[in-house]
């Protein structure tokens, strides 16, 4: 039995296994050396103080515990707060929504055949994105003052970014064989891209401006720090009391939230699929 | 259907227009000479096929008609108009006057049937309905009685993605046809298709040619299409004119003359089902 299946393959010529070990050894070990390098202040690497953890663990087990304890009693105040991070999170991805439309057509190749603008939204768009949240927030609020205003305009501002750069880059590689008839009969590009381009990719939009929702509803809970208003700023405030249950309902409310929005849009997008 | 129903559906019938090329050379930025001093008369009303293998630069030919494709050196007119030379609101109103249909049928898959076919409208758009979108009455009632002419009236609220491939093909017809144009012109409109849709295609082209007097011009790589439902063929070998005559007395040997090698089995498609 062990014959007839044996036999045919020694007769097969396997080429010799190409040696691949030294080259992976190297890597990993290049890889190795420098993440050690890393952490040598005396060359310049950052200086991380593995015994703190060991000195302070009284302190961290403390306030761990007290973590472990929420107050409960706490969790009507933290309603208003939280109902103002939502709010920022919709109303923000909601103008963000509106305002990626036009922009993103103009972003894109296929409904921008203009290499000038389309490069110069393209610029204006990618610096919305490449400046982190927090950053705008920050500056936002040392602008327009302390409140949900900067917040929700660090947000809006966010998520064009991330949704102009996802989708034009969406309908970049596409294929759009609808814009050529058009063109054959005589269509502007401001008819294909208002009644054909925006209502064919319109499911990358709503993928995008969903995705777009769901960052939002966790980062405005953590913009209230820098003073962008809603749950993040009573999350600072009850951690500058050290009051750490009432830190913990919060934590725990934020988390129930990401959690029920994140499953919603999830849904939403497989229906949309 | 008989000529009155159609009257009563505002279909006018539209006055055929000539082509003219003269000395019509292409050459693409990446070097490649698609077209070689060509030069040919289509008389108003005729329906002629260009013949030729993929590569031969019959695409190419039929996009310098409606100036898809900018021709290098010549001139090509269509009726009264030089469109060579021309662009951007005069291009656009002499493709108005040029409906054209596609292998790919490229169509708006995810939108309906109704609003692919009002592509067609878009060249009489005057600049205010054109920037809204708005279609007039007029544009729908010769939108619908160019679906009606096809036979696809009722599937005008279906996505177009979800329609068969011949289906989509005749709404790409009626698309065209809702120009009210003066020429047609079919690159390789059958070429998806299977063998009696494709015919049931081809007899379409036939009777808009002969029933609304247009000019029609028809690529095929296929011999016995081109025999049997145009009158004049055109063969294309390598960018230039190798065959003008007569299609039905085209013999194998004008065939093998354009293909540039002996007939194959594929070269027909096969008879009438």
């Amino acid at each position: 039995m062990s014959g007839t299946t044996a036999e045919p393959a020694a007769r097969f010529e396997v080429p010799p296994r190409p040696r691949t070990w030294p080259r992976r050894a190297l890597i990993v070990s290049a890889l190795a050396a420098f993440t050690v390098a890393t952490c040598l202040p005396a060359i310049g690497g950052v200086e991380i103080d593995l015994g703190a953890i060991a000195r302070n663990w009284r302190h961290g087990a403390a306030n761990l515990s007290a973590l472990l304890q929420p107050n409960w009693a706490f969790f009507p105040r933290t309603v208003q707060p939280m109902l103002e991070t939502l709010q920022m999170a919709f109303v923000g991805a909601a103008i963000a929504a509106a305002l990626s439309v036009p922009l993103t057509l103009w972003a894109a190749r296929p409904t921008n055949p203009n290499i000038l603008t389309r490069s110069a939204v393209r610029a204006v768009v990618n610096v919305f994105r490449a400046v982190p949240d927090l950053v705008w927030a920050t500056i936002l609020v040392a602008m327009v003052g302390v409140g949900a205003l900067p917040g929700l305009l660090a947000l809006v501002l966010f998520n064009v970014g991330i949704v102009v750069k996802l989708v034009s880059e969406a309908i970049d590689s596409a294929e759009h064989p609808y814009l050529e008839a058009a063109r054959a009969g005589g269509a502007t590009q401001h008819q294909i891209n208002r009644t054909l381009a925006l209502p064919q990719n319109l499911p990358l939009f709503l993928n995008q401006w969903l995705y777009a929702l769901e960052l939002n509803v966790r980062i405005s809970a953590i913009l209230g720090i820098v003073g962008a208003g809603g749950i993040g700023r009573l999350l600072d405030e009850r951690f500058g009391f050290f009051a750490y249950g009432d830190v913990s309902v919060i934590i725990l409310e934020i988390l129930v939230v990401v959690l029920v929005i994140e499953a919603a849009s999830n849904i939403l997008r497989r229906r949309l699929a | 259907m008989t000529l009155d129903t159609r009257a009563e559906a505002g279909a006018a019938p539209a006055s055929a227009w000539p082509i003219r090329l003269d000395g019509v050379s292409v050459t693409y930025p990446n070097g490649t000479a698609a077209l070689r001093d060509v030069s040919l008369t289509i008389d108003a009303g005729e329906m002629v096929s260009v013949v030729g293998l993929s590569g031969s630069g019959k695409s190419t030919l039929i996009r310098a008609v409606n100036g898809l494709v900018p021709v290098t050196s010549g001139t090509v007119t269509v009726g009264p108009y030089t469109v060579s030379g021309l662009s951007g609101r005069r291009l656009r109103q002499v493709r108005g006057h040029i409906g054209m249909i596609f292998q790919g049928f490229n169509l708006a898959t995810r939108i309906d049937v109704y609003r692919n076919t009002l592509v067609g409208r878009f060249a009489q758009a005057g600049a205010l309905r054109g920037l809204l979108g708005v279609p007039t009455a007029h544009d729908r009632e010769v939108a619908l009685s160019a679906l009606h002419t096809v036979g696809m009236l009722d599937k005008v609220w279906t996505r177009a993605g979800s329609l068969s491939g011949g289906q989509q093909q005749r709404v790409a017809i009626a698309r065209a046809l809702s120009q009210e144009p003066s020429i047609m012109l079919a690159d390789e409109p059958v070429a998806s298709l299977d063998p009696p849709t494709a015919h049931a295609v081809m007899s379409e082209l036939e009777r808009i040619n002969t029933e609304r007097y247009l000019t029609v011009l028809v690529n095929l790589h296929l011999m016995d299409l081109a025999r049997q439902y145009t009158r004049r063929m055109i063969g294309l070998r390598a960018g230039e004119v190798v065959y003008d005559g007569p299609a039905a007395e085209a013999t194998e040997a004008d065939f093998e003359q354009i293909y540039g090698r002996r007939i194959r089995p594929q070269d027909r498609l096969g008879d009438r089902t």
